[in-house]
């Protein structure tokens, strides 16, 4: 499951670091001499140097905390939109087989579209403002976190639930320790997928139409052949993207440890 | 536990819903003008879907939009496969690539798309592009996987035969990753499907299906829009279809699973 690969050495560690740092060093290092070998414009190659100004730039004018705010802003209320929206989904379904099999082919139809592809459609009915990106994430959100809460539910098994019976487990102390650890391993892996999709989808969906983003900053950055600016933005997005996956795969080893050794 | 439904009464219960949503949809679109421009009437829907297919515009359009998907596939794909079976050949390979590829992963590839814009232009060459990375992106990471995942005991039995390592690679390590790297396959299509969706509508206008919906939208032809969504979930659905049936088909050797 988890996507980092950490390869074992037989090598002593030091070496395996070197060709670790090596990769990247290679690729900076040629970056900044086609950079300064002045064959090129600096539409087409910008020096590292000019990054960190961008950066230095925009961080002293308070322009990138702007960007990112709006984004966050837009991504926190799709977010809590579509999750709250997908767990009630995914429990309904879950607990009811008559709730599952009316709900499924229109479910499985919709979840088939990618959310980029219903912007031109949410375009033409809410216009270009904040009500579109909001949705595009929340759909992007939905989907994982209802499959997810879906499976979770659905997964407990009888038999853990006879036993919380044995034990005359009240109806909250078996939410509290029987559901709850048996949904939650599912749940926070939805919660990850979809953080991450909407994270991209918002991205995208500012790209098409906003007026702060980090998606629009490049945008800009493009229409204006600023290079350093599309670049430091690609950075941020792949960043924020790395601490979203990061945060939750540590949250996944705090509050569900069982499951983290099972993986193992 | 209650047993699950017959499959009777699953699609009894499916129709309904689906029929109810649609005569709830078509009362919507009915209430107004104003409705009817979101809710446009199923029949005009209907007209829409005739008027784009007779003018061979539908048609032509997928085959535009499923060409750059096969040609990212094979590109993008080919090199993330070739790339994932070296650093499963060789662990400096894989030491060497794997910070390049963790720092390039949590970059969200629709994101790439105003960089690609500067490098390359607005046309097909940065369309491919982006769909090439979207596509080599799974396989390398499923290739990785499934070759360095080979079961222990196999490689054993093969050391015991005295394979060399291209043996063992060819023979056991290969055939025990094919699982896996179908898995990639199927991914590499889907990501590489969104990302032609996405490049069609974030570059310049061209063929394709996202092309004809970012026609229809300036156009405000609602219909054609619809229609559009509509045949981007069937032709991803066809696509993810077909690569299942074909996977089960070739692995049919395999343990059932």
């Amino acid at each position: 499951m988890s996507a980092v690969i950490e390869p074992r050495f037989g090598a002593p560690r030091w070496r395996a670091f070197a060709i670790a740092i090596s990769g990247p060093l290679i690729v900076v290092s040629l970056w900044w001499a086609l950079a300064s070998s002045g064959r090129f414009a600096e539409q087409i190659i910008v020096p590292p140097r000019e990054i960190w100004a961008a950066l230095v730039e925009l961080l002293d004018s308070g322009e990138l905390w702007l960007h990112l705010q709006g984004s966050f802003g837009r991504l926190a209320s799709g977010f809590a939109l579509g999750s709250a929206a997908g767990l009630a989904a995914g429990i309904l379904m879950a607990a009811s087989r008559h709730i599952e099999a009316a709900c499924a082919p229109i479910f499985n139809a919709v979840r088939q579209v990618p959310a980029i592809a219903f912007i031109p459609m949410l375009i033409l009915i809410f216009g270009i403002g904040e009500t579109f990106k909001i949705l595009i994430v929340a759909k992007a959100a939905f989907f994982a976190i209802a499959l997810a809460t879906f499976e979770g539910v659905r997964n407990i098994s009888f038999r853990e639930l006879e036993v919380a019976q044995l034990f005359k487990l009240g109806p909250i102390a078996c939410v509290r320790h029987v559901i709850v650890p048996a949904a939650l391993p599912d749940l926070l892996t939805g919660i990850r997928l979809g953080l991450g999709r909407a994270w991209g989808v918002l991205v995208a969906a500012e790209l098409f139409a906003a007026d702060i983003g980090i998606g629009q900053m490049m945008e800009a950055g493009r229409q204006m052949f600023r290079l350093d600016v599309v670049f430091l933005g690609v950075i941020v997005t792949g960043l924020v993207g790395y601490v979203f996956d990061h945060g939750l795969q540590r949250l996944q080893a705090v509050l569900t440890p069982w499951r983290a050794e099972l993986q193992r | 536990m209650k047993a699950p439904l017959t499959r009777a009464a699953r699609i009894r219960s499916g129709v309904i819903a689906v029929v109810t949503l649609l005569v709830a949809y078509e009362a919507m679109a009915r209430t107004s003008d104003a409705f009817s421009y979101a809710f446009v009437p199923l029949e005009q829907l209907l007209g829409a879907l005739v008027e784009i297919s007779r003018s061979g515009e539908l048609l032509d359009n997928i085959a535009a939009s499923l060409k750059v998907v096969l040609q990212g596939v094979a590109f993008g794909g080919g090199a993330g496969l070739l790339i994932g079976a070296a650093m499963a050949y060789s662990k400096p390979i894989a030491a060497f690539v794997n910070p390049l590829f963790n720092a390039w992963r949590p970059i969200p590839t629709l994101g790439l798309i105003p960089l690609i814009g500067l490098w390359f232009g607005n046309g097909d060459t940065a369309k491919l592009v982006l769909v090439c990375l979207a596509a080599a992106e799974p396989m390398i990471l499923n290739t990785y996987e499934g070759l360095r995942g080979t079961d222990q005991r196999y490689i054993e039995g093969g050391r015991a035969l005295t394979f060399s390592r291209s043996q063992l690679f060819w023979f056991v390590q290969l055939p025990a990753a094919m699982p896996s790297i179908f898995t990639g396959v199927q991914h590499a299509l889907g990501f590489a499907w969104i990302a032609t969706i996405g490049a069609e509508l974030l570059f310049t206008v061209g063929p394709g299906l996202g092309g004809v919906m970012e026609r229809a939208q300036i156009a405000t032809r609602m219909d054609i829009v619809i229609v559009s969504v509509a045949a981007i979930g069937v032709v991803g659905l066809a696509i993810n279809t077909t690569v299942t049936r074909v996977s089960a088909h070739l692995l049919r050797w395999r343990d059932s699973q």
